[in-house]
């Protein structure tokens, strides 16, 4: 009777670490799949690079401010076509609209999820918190390119960029930077 | 069993006063203050419903605004839920596992008394946000994140959650130890009552999804007050991963809530058709078969958040896999019925309504189950219709005709048959008044958890609200019945029901305070 206490104590114990458990799992998950538009990291472009402008992909750009922060945020172009393997440049610009320093935090989406693994950063300012003086207005420069690995039926890539406003002082390491 | 017994007082009854309830480790004092804690919060969450039904009554806010709207409904949910329907069934069990396998009382009995105590305190903190600046939680029982880690008094809903849990996990870990060490010899696992099998995997379940629970709600603590981003984009987290925590959780519990219920119907519907129940084995089959289902079923709470085809494929299919052991009940209690000498006793309509109405929420959840169609249906009064059908008609209907059932054995008085019958009739014309008219205006397009509505959805939100109240009054008519019962009434005889077989019926009624202090005698002619 002990044992079968201790047991079903222990599984009850487990369980709630297993909880915990769920949130590497769900990550390493959704990395493995490529699933959920997830973006890891700069990627190390000039080992893999193969010079094969072979197809055409259009990428649109899209920009969503998050309910609390008062900055206006939208990227200089809405789309480009870009060829695969190919490193293109664009930016986005930001202006803080009051009179405090902003730290903000901007949060990159693929979609289709599926194409999230082929769009590789190689400059982005989602690499690292940004800083806003007040009203001031910042320009911020990205380059990527798409691989050629990309699936033969993506032929539009939406990337989206979502600002937060950060309230957290310390900050924030970069979960999957490699 | 020759022996010597040694026989000291051995009719000593409980003590006197409050400490009796107090300190009581006997599983039938333990069961009552289960029983009358639920009522009272099935009252209070009640009250609750009558108040968002009368916001309800007619388009436009009359009574509440929107925030308290939300946290009536957010209250509501929590409080029928973790203080209605989950401790009734824990009551169930204490009274009659026991009895049921032949043991004198729960394997753990002071960790018993403490699981039932800590309800109380655990639904007072979440309560006593009420009163406070900030008011009720009133993100919904789901608690989404990040919505909810930015709501006040949050920490009061967590710890509440905390200890709600705490005591299922306790109550749980006592009845499988009681079933697995304390069955007469001769009661094999095979031969156990379906209700003692219902509650055995039920509280497998609860073992396995109430520490994920525990699990979400103190991330969401962290992240609400320790700067961490489980669930916040900004970062670095993730608010679909709080979704698929919370319903890991949340399925299993689904059938936390029916799987007892199950186990009910079953007695209750061979007792009163004369019959032994058809394809005992395949019950027990049938549950298991919808207890491990559940562990894979999770997303289809979810269609929506954008997940890749394969997985609303699998997550679909998997949900509709559940209609084949539920199917395999639904066939096995119809067979019981068929050609049985039925007589229709109180219990018996509330089986009946039971069987009928929990699948008319079965087969409103398989439509749910179709992914594309589910787009249509998701957050609507389709959905809140759904899952009030399993758990109104279903779950709570199954409570009230346990305890019609086993109130005579637990007051040793019958009940008042035509009351009781006056109340099921109050009660399923009620509860079909409110719900079914919910399909119409959800698959209208109504959405949920808004205190206010277009004006084409007027009619069947009035017809709503008033089968509403009239359930909800038909309710203070059960208390009345109940009391009545505890106080006066025709004594009942030990056997009650004519049909009725298993161990609990071969003692007297009452049933004495120390039942089965030595273990029955199971021979192959005994019906358990």
């Amino acid at each position: 009777m002990k044992r079968a206490f201790l047991g079903l104590l222990g599984a009850a114990i487990f369980m709630f670490f297993f909880s915990f458990m769920l949130v590497p799992l769900y990550n390493v998950f959704c990395e493995v799949t490529g699933l959920n538009g997830k973006i890891y990291g700069p990627s190390d472009f000039f080992k893999s690079q193969k010079e094969q402008f072979n197809r055409d992909v259009n990428v649109r750009f899209l920009s969503q401010v998050n309910e609390s922060a008062p900055v206006t945020f939208y990227p200089s172009s809405e789309s480009m076509t870009v060829a695969t393997d190919k490193v293109s440049r664009t930016s986005y610009v930001a202006k803080n609209n009051t009179n405090k320093n902003l730290i903000l935090t901007i949060i990159p989406s693929v979609s289709p999820g599926l194409a999230a693994e082929q769009v590789k950063k190689i400059q982005c300012f989602c690499f690292e918190e940004q800083a806003l003086g007040p009203y001031e207005e910042q320009e911020w420069p990205i380059r990527f390119y798409v691989d050629s690995e990309l699936s033969k039926n993506v032929n539009n890539i939406y990337l989206s960029y979502t600002l937060f406003e950060n309230n957290r002082t310390e900050t924030i390491a970069m979960q999957h930077g490699n | 069993m020759s022996a010597v017994v040694e026989h000291h007082d051995h009719d000593h009854g409980p003590k006197k006063g409050l400490t009796r309830w107090l300190f009581t480790t006997n599983h039938k004092d333990i069961g009552t203050l289960y029983l009358w804690f639920s009522f009272l919060m099935f009252l209070t969450g009640g009250a609750m419903a009558m108040g968002i039904r009368a916001e309800l009554f007619e388009p436009g806010l009359q009574l509440l605004d929107p925030i308290k709207y939300n946290q009536l409904v957010t209250m509501h949910g929590l409080i029928m839920i973790f203080g209605g329907v989950m401790p009734a069934f824990v009551g169930l069990a204490n009274w009659l596992i026991p009895m049921q396998i032949g043991a004198p009382d729960m394997a753990l009995p002071r960790m018993n008394n403490l699981s039932f105590w800590l309800l109380p305190s655990a639904f007072t903190i979440l309560l006593s946000t009420a009163f406070m600046e900030g008011g009720m939680p009133g993100f919904g029982w789901t608690f989404y994140a990040p919505l909810s880690t930015n709501y006040p008094n949050i920490a009061y809903f967590v710890f509440a959650i905390h200890i709600m849990g705490i005591s299922s996990i306790m109550g749980s870990i006592n009845v499988i130890v009681t079933i697995m060490n304390m069955r007469a010899p001769g009661i094999t696992l095979m031969k156990m009552p379906l209700f003692v099998w219902s509650w055995l995997i039920t509280a497998y379940l609860l073992i396995a999804v109430m520490p994920v629970l525990a699990g979400a709600v103190t991330m969401l603590l962290m992240d609400a007050y320790f700067g961490t981003s489980f669930f916040d984009a900004a970062g670095g987290g993730d608010p679909v991963l709080f979704q698929h925590i919370f319903w890991f959780f949340g399925h299993p519990e689904v059938y936390i809530m029916i799987l007892p219920a199950f186990g009910i119907t079953s007695h209750i519907i061979s007792t009163f058709s004369r019959k032994p129940l058809f394809g005992h084995a395949s019950m027990v089959y049938a549950m298991v078969s919808i207890a491990v289902l559940s562990f894979v079923v999770w997303a289809h709470h979810m269609f929506t958040v954008g997940m890749p085809l394969v997985a609303e494929l699998f997550f679909m299919w998997a949900t509709m896999l559940i209609a084949i052991p539920t199917g395999v009940k639904v066939f096995n209690w119809v067979a019981t019925i068929f050609k049985g000498s039925i007589t229709y006793e109180t219990p018996m309509l509330f089986a009946i309504a039971f069987v009928v109405l929990f699948t008319i929420g079965g087969f409103s959840g398989l439509m749910l189950a179709i992914t594309p169609a589910d787009f249509q249906y998701h957050d609507t009064y389709f959905v809140v219709a759904h899952f009030h059908y399993v758990l109104v008609p279903g779950a709570v209907f199954s409570i009230m005709a346990a305890v019609y059932y086993w109130l005579p054995k637990w007051t040793g008085n019958m009940y008042d048959e035509t009351m009781g019958k006056l109340h099921f009739w109050l009660s399923f014309i009620g509860v079909n008044v409110t719900f079914f008219p919910q399909h119409f205006v959800g698959l209208a397009g109504m959405p949920r958890r808004y205190a206010d509505y277009a004006l084409q959805f007027a009619e069947w939100n009035a017809i709503s609200s008033i089968g509403a109240f009239l359930f909800g009054a038909s309710q203070l008519l059960f208390l009345y019945i109940v009391v009545k019962s505890v106080f006066a009434g025709k004594k009942a005889t030990a056997q009650v029901w004519d049909g009725a077989r298993g161990l609990e019926w071969t003692v007297a009624s009452p049933a004495p305070y120390h039942t089965f202090e030595i273990p029955p005698k199971i021979t192959k002619s005994t019906k358990v």
